[in-house]
């Protein structure tokens, strides 16, 4: 194995020193292979005319991890060397009809087949008099959470026209934040918690038992919408671990996976009409 | 209230008095006093430590061990004897003694009742409560002595600790503020209010030396400061409760156990940033994972604005300042700062680069202060006491006390409050009463996924933020989790890569893909299938996602594999060249077998097998079948013989490599 060799480098000046050094020296692209980061700038690439395919989007800007690239007025380049505004129409006139940033039906996607409740919309009236009191996004989809169980496609498209945003906005943040579920939930919700003392304690058996006995992944919900199989960070009871939570009220310390197993007969019974 | 009343700001002499200035600023303390008595006055409460008093720790633990029934039959135990009146049932905030509870102490002897089942309550009101005797057979039994041990403060796990922030924690009602006023609670903020000095403070705090609690230790007094140097249309004061290390609950306990003490820090921090030079707003980012904490905060707010201790014009003193609830949605990474500003605006919680400090730029691009739940419990006790009663404790470099997380192969898990520089040994054996019994101690996980295995040989490090940096580990929030010879490394480090991997926001290439390879490599290891050179893969991918991450999520991530390179590579090595899980947790490595010896043929492994895989007659040794064998643990769980040894799965491979 290469080692690369890092002498030196964390005290060194990278980045602006180095380009005063360097910005002389025509490199040979492939002769940078191999030598260690640091030594080579990156270049906007031109066409065959001679002209930038950068059009100064700022998207490498704004995304740069480390902030090393900065856009700024530079007098070689040509005056407008780019017409955004008709790029920008040309790209829209290529994908008809819903394009990115507007409505994004890629992502949001449909409901996949299964179980899917009804949704009484009497219930959002709570989230949309939350949102003109003046709570976040994040607080409106925990309250359409409260009330649904899930994220419905149709509260989240309510909750973008309310707020003025975008749905790919609303849902870029939906998907974001692992408590927020975008399909419906069985009755009796299962958190296994997978914090360290948990884990430590044996928590990877004790989801795979769930898992097996409900004859579900990870995430899933049964078919008949009673139990959804789900997994937590941390519930902070790490004296009792492993925990499971069922629901949102009852705790249960010290499972294994032989409780586990008990504690899915044990409710499923229950259900069973007498 | 008045201990520190002569230092040079107070007008002493009568002459300095007569001045216009300094007549309008003592008619202002004046109101402050009176505005505070009334504060205080309203609830007409008088804390009695010597009335009887049943404590019930309502902390998130014991709930889930069953605090509810508990206090039915306890409510239930009083009515029938006609006591309800006069015997007070509390509801406190977390004991700490996470690992004993459900806890009740019975006041005001101050009897110590851990294990509780509803069916002891009868007996516990008609000896302790009725009259003045104890129930020796439910009492706390000292592990290491056997010894029962019945009043609270002198059980060992209590008594080694020095409780600071947690000093109220367990005593008082955290849904009453009128018991937090009655122990001196807001004492500290009306004091600063009438001083009006809001300087005077942030020189306090920074000679105190507290250090930020969350995991990086920058000084609080330097952030209060440069804050309130920035200029902005509003300062805003958030608090980190986005406590999301697994394995770490201290800041939940805090605020379950007394929400108004990171209230009032809260508000001195807002008031030494904000006072004379703009408006100040307070945010609380706590986890949605948390209900009674946020429960318990809420009622805690409403309590204090009633009082005037919050919100507008506080305590008559013109300084207005009020706090609201953010919850975050379990996302990781918002623990970091521009992460968590992200997320109070509606965004993805993902980092931004940090050339311009959140104390400039921070929430809705204005300068903000943000300090975790611990750091602003700690202010009012530094105000109260003064920084260099604070400074007394801890070590040269790192001040006062922290709030450690203790779980794991532990007896005493819980939270330990010690000062800083204690020993892993002194916070591991001699308050956490060391390992289960017949275990031996491997390593302790500090900080989180941030953090680092140490092994035992660096158990007699002193705990401050330097030597933990060192060692190769971090502070991080607090959490500890101790392993014993039964978890293996490579399983132990995978499952910290797995969550970091999961938890990566995606922003950087580094920490996204990074991390992921990392889990590819040590999976790799852990199914046997590894090779030496994956080792030093590890490590230069290790120091390449340490640098090319935006935030301290990448910048840590690797921690674990490095430190367990650093301190366990035996353990790894084995896995590469022997194809031999030591610690005998990887799957492909062990098997299950029955000891026919030990095996009585009791049929309960049988009827527990999910799989059938176990056969065999009554009273006779039953067999495994390996085919059939999914490697649950089923059966060496529900096994009350030992008679289902875990073994190598390749003996003869490994045997074949050794040679």
């Amino acid at each position: 194995m290469r080692r690369r060799s890092r002498g030196g480098t964390a005290t060194e000046p990278r980045g602006s020193a180095l380009y005063e050094v360097l910005k002389g020296i025509d490199f040979e692209r492939r002769e940078l292979l191999d030598k260690p980061r640091g030594v080579g700038l990156f270049d906007l690439v031109k066409d065959k005319g001679g002209s930038y395919r950068c059009y100064a989007c700022t998207l490498c800007e704004r995304t740069c991890p480390v902030d090393c690239i900065e856009i700024d007025y530079c007098p070689e380049f040509e005056e407008l060397p780019f017409d955004l505004e008709a790029e920008r129409a040309a790209a829209l006139a290529t994908l008809p009809g819903e394009s990115c940033g507007a409505n994004s039906a890629c992502v949001v996607g449909e409901q996949p087949a299964g179980f899917v409740p009804e949704i009484d919309m009497k219930k959002f009236d709570a989230v949309v008099a939350g949102i003109r009191s003046g709570t976040g996004l994040v607080q409106a989809l925990h309250s359409t959470q409260e009330a649904y169980g899930y994220l419905p496609r149709v509260a989240l498209e309510n909750i973008a026209g309310e707020m003025g945003l975008p749905l790919s906005r609303v849902f870029g943040v939906a998907s974001f934040y692992g408590q927020f579920r975008l399909v419906p939930v069985g009755k009796h919700v299962i958190d296994v918690c997978m914090g360290t003392a948990c884990h430590v304690a044996g928590a990877p058996l004790v989801v795979e038992a769930f898992s097996q006995e409900l004859e579900i992944p990870v995430g899933g919900t049964t078919p008949d919408g009673l139990f959804t199989l789900q997994t937590v960070n941390c519930v902070g009871s790490c004296a009792l671990a492993p925990v499971v939570r069922l629901g949102d009220d009852e705790t249960i310390g010290r499972v294994g996976p032989n409780e586990a197993r008990r504690l899915v007969r044990r409710l499923r019974k229950a259900e069973v009409p007498a | 209230m008045s201990a520190r009343r002569t230092n040079g700001r107070e007008p002493a002499d009568a002459g300095a008095a007569r001045r216009s200035g300094d007549a309008s600023r003592t008619r202002r303390a004046g109101r402050i006093r009176r505005a505070f008595k009334a504060a205080f006055d309203a609830g007409a409460y008088i804390a009695d430590d010597g009335k009887a008093e049943i404590r019930v720790c309502a902390g998130t633990a014991c709930h889930a061990s069953g605090r509810a029934a508990l206090r039915t039959a306890i409510d239930k135990a009083l009515a029938d004897r006609g006591l309800t009146d006069k015997v007070a049932v509390v509801e406190t905030g977390c004991h700490g003694f996470c690992e004993e509870g459900p806890i009740v102490v019975v006041r005001p002897q101050g009897l110590f009742y851990p294990r509780l089942t509803p069916k002891d309550v009868d007996e516990i009101i008609a000896t302790s409560v009725v009259s003045d005797g104890i129930v020796e057979r439910l009492l706390y039994k000292d592990p290491a002595t056997g010894e029962p041990v019945a009043h609270e403060a002198e059980i060992p796990f209590y008594k080694l600790q020095e409780r600071v922030v947690l000093a109220l924690n367990g005593k008082i009602d955290p849904y009453s503020i009128d018991d937090y006023l009655a122990h001196g609670g807001y004492a500290a903020l009306a004091r600063v209010l009438e001083d009006d000095d809001p300087m005077a403070v942030i020189d306090e705090v920074e000679a105190a030396g507290l250090r930020g609690r969350g995991g990086a230790g920058f000084p609080a007094g330097r952030k209060w400061r440069f804050c309130r140097g920035n200029p902005g249309d509003v300062h805003y004061i958030i608090c980190n409760a986005d406590e999301g290390d697994p394995g770490a609950f201290m800041d939940r306990s805090v605020l379950e156990g007394n929400p108004h003490s990171v209230i009032e820090g809260m508000t001195i921090a807002a008031f030494a940033i904000g006072a004379q030079s703009g408006p100040v707003e307070g945010y609380v980012y706590v986890r949605h994972e948390y209900p009674f904490a946020v429960q318990r905060l809420r009622a805690a707010l409403t309590q204090a604005r009633e009082r005037g201790l919050l919100g507008e014009d506080i305590l008559g003193s013109g300084f207005s300042f009020d706090i609201r609830i953010n919850q975050g949605a379990g996302a990781f990474v918002c623990g970091e700062s521009t992460a968590l500003t992200a997320s109070i605006e509606g965004h993805r919680g993902m980092p931004r680069g940090k050339h311009i400090r959140t104390v400039a730029q921070g929430l809705w691009g204005q300068p903000t202060n943000l300090n975790n739940v611990e750091t602003y419990a700690n202010v009012p006790w530094i105000v109260n006491h003064g920084a260099e009663a604070f400074a007394a404790r801890g070590t040269a470099t790192s001040k006062g006390t922290k709030i450690f997380s203790l779980t794991g192969k532990v007896v005493n898990g819980g939270l330990i409050e010690v000062p800083m520089g204690a020993t892993l040994r002194h916070v591991i054996f001699d308050i956490g009463g060391g390992m289960l019994p017949g275990r031996e101690f491997k390593a302790v996980q500090l900080g989180g996924p941030s953090g680092g295995c140490l092994p035992a040989a660096l158990l007699d490090d002193p705990i401050d933020f330097e030597s933990l940096m060192a060692a190769g580990s971090m502070m991080g929030s607090g959490g500890m989790v101790v392993v014993d010879d039964t978890t293996c490394m490579v399983d132990f480090v995978k499952f910290f890569l797995k969550f970091t991997a999961e938890e990566s926001c995606g922003k950087c290439v580094p920490c996204r893909i990074g991390s992921q390879r990392l889990l590819e490599i040590l999976e790799r290891i852990s199914d046997g299938e590894g090779t030496l050179d994956d080792l030093e893969r590890l490590e230069t991918l290790s120091e390449d996602i340490i640098e090319g991450s935006l935030c301290q999520l990448g910048g840590s991530a690797p921690n674990p594999v490095l430190s367990a390179l650093r301190y366990f590579r035996d353990e790894i090595e084995a896995h590469i060249v022997e194809h031999r899980c030591p610690a005998r947790v990887c799957r492909p490595l062990i098997q299950y077998t029955i000891d026919p010896d030990a095996c009585t043929g009791c049929h309960v492994c049988f009827a527990a097998c999910p799989t059938d895989a176990i056969s065999g007659e009554r009273k006779q040794a039953h067999v495994i079948d390996q085919k059939l064998c999914i490697k649950c643990d089923t059966c060496r769980q529900v096994c009350k013989f030992d008679a289902i040894p875990v073994v190598d799965a390749r003996p003869a491979l490994a045997e074949g490599r050794q040679r």
